[in-house]
């Protein structure tokens, strides 16, 4: 991505598929494992970090020329908690369950490796236009993910789809683990290994 | 000592004036919604406390201050021993303004998480009408259940004497009184429950009867 010339085009490959902060960064495991247990939450999750990670490159972009190289992470920092506090602010205000539902995961965006991660290798390098469409990339990347994480241990472990859909037979048994870290893990871990196995990429 | 302070200014002053500016964002921000904030908490503690106590048309914050000294955990709970903290507790009253019971927030650890009670009494505070989750974190399919609105676990607390409790793993949870059954493979959380329970129930009974604020 660094030696290509930036485009939108290949911004959005790159945040979706080719450097998808989960199946091929894996970062931000912390959220991905946490809050993938509905989808519901999951989207919230996602819709947060796409509205921190645009706000954030967005103002890193802007003040990328006045970046002094010892104070950046600070400003990086600096930056990102504003925007998160907000989401959080909002969350509590508008979506009270969802805020509860999530509990810390959302103040924790503030140390999610994908936000400081764009800020770092687009937004300080790169205009205002250019890291707003990678935020957006790199977030709808990071959503999509965590969205068919949740939609498949929801369904596994609970038979319904965003809370009240109901997908599953009335018979189905529903898989308790699936709601547990454990089924957290093996989904990612499958999910990971079908992705190298799709791009034909060695273990 | 001039070109100290400058080198200072020169280096910092972009994130002094970025601290400043969001900080005024943020402070902007919480103003125009911290009213709603507080009020979605206020519709939580009611919408939980009127299943509660349905008779109760709206919960009275208590103009007196209760306060409980909570006891240092005997077992893998801990209430963080030693600390004194103001119990929120709340008056139901019905259309004309009666008591018809109590409402109280109550909190402590849990299995994974700190849990968050809402508890009612009747207005003698002599029988204890149930309780609420505001906030858990605990194991899906098992601790979790302690959530489950008129669920085994819960609806064992509707009308148990506002004393002391115990938990039983096994027995008949029909049966209504002191003793508690526990959710299977959730001990701790079921433990967690009642610890929780026995921390304030009874000193808020005390201080409520102390300040002869529970209609004989």
């Amino acid at each position: 991505m660094a030696d290509k010339q930036l485009t939108v085009g290949n911004t959005f490959t790159a945040g979706i598929w080719s450097e998808n902060p989960v199946l091929r960064l894996l970062l931000g495991m912390c959220p991905t494992l946490a809050v993938t247990t509905g989808t519901k939450a999951a989207l919230t999750m996602g819709l947060s970090v796409i509205f921190v990670l645009i706000c954030s490159n967005l103002v890193v972009s802007l003040m990328r020329n006045l970046l002094k190289p010892h104070l950046r992470i600070m400003m990086f920092t600096l930056t990102i908690a504003a925007f998160v506090t907000i989401a959080d602010l909002f969350l509590k205000a508008y979506l009270p369950e969802m805020s509860a539902k999530l509990g810390p995961y959302i103040p924790l965006i503030i140390v999610n490796c994908i936000i400081i991660c764009r800020a770092e290798a687009c937004a300080s390098k790169n205009g205002p236009w250019i890291s707003v469409i990678d935020g957006l990339a790199y977030g709808i990347g990071f959503t999509v993910v965590l969205c068919i994480l949740a939609s498949i241990r929801e369904v596994l472990s609970t038979g319904r789809i965003f809370e009240t859909v109901q997908v599953m037979p009335g018979g189905f048994v529903p898989w308790a683990g699936m709601a547990m870290p454990v089924g957290a893990f093996v989904t990612l871990g499958l999910m990971l290994g079908l992705v190298n196995l799709a791009t034909k990429k060695k273990a | 000592m001039s070109s100290k302070i400058a080198l200072f200014f020169r280096e910092s002053w972009l994130l002094m004036v970025s601290s400043v500016f969001f900080g005024g964002l943020l402070a902007v921000t919480n103003t125009a919604w911290a009213p709603k904030i507080a009020q979605n908490e206020i519709n939580k503690f009611n919408n939980l406390a009127r299943l509660l106590l349905p008779a109760a048309e709206k919960f009275e914050p208590l103009q007196d201050n209760i306060t409980l000294e909570l006891q240092g955990g005997k077992s893998v709970m801990d209430f963080g021993g030693g600390k004194s903290i103001r119990a929120d507790v709340r008056k139901g009253l019905d259309a004309s303004g009666n008591c018809v019971g109590w409402a109280f927030v109550c909190e402590g650890s849990g299995f994974a998480d700190k849990i968050k009670l809402v508890v009612a009494a009747d207005a003698q505070f002599k029988t204890l009408l149930g309780f609420g989750v505001l906030s858990s974190n605990e194991t899906p399919g098992f601790g979790d259940k302690i959530n489950i609105k008129d669920g085994f676990y819960q609806a064992q607390f509707k009308g148990v004497p506002a004393a002391p409790l115990t938990l039983a793993k096994f027995g008949d949870d029909k049966k209504i009184d002191s003793e508690i059954i526990a959710i299977t493979g959730a001990t701790v959380t079921s433990q967690s429950v009642i610890n929780i329970l026995n921390q304030f129930v009874e000193p808020i009974q005390k201080q409520l009867t102390e300040k002869n604020l529970i209609n004989p």
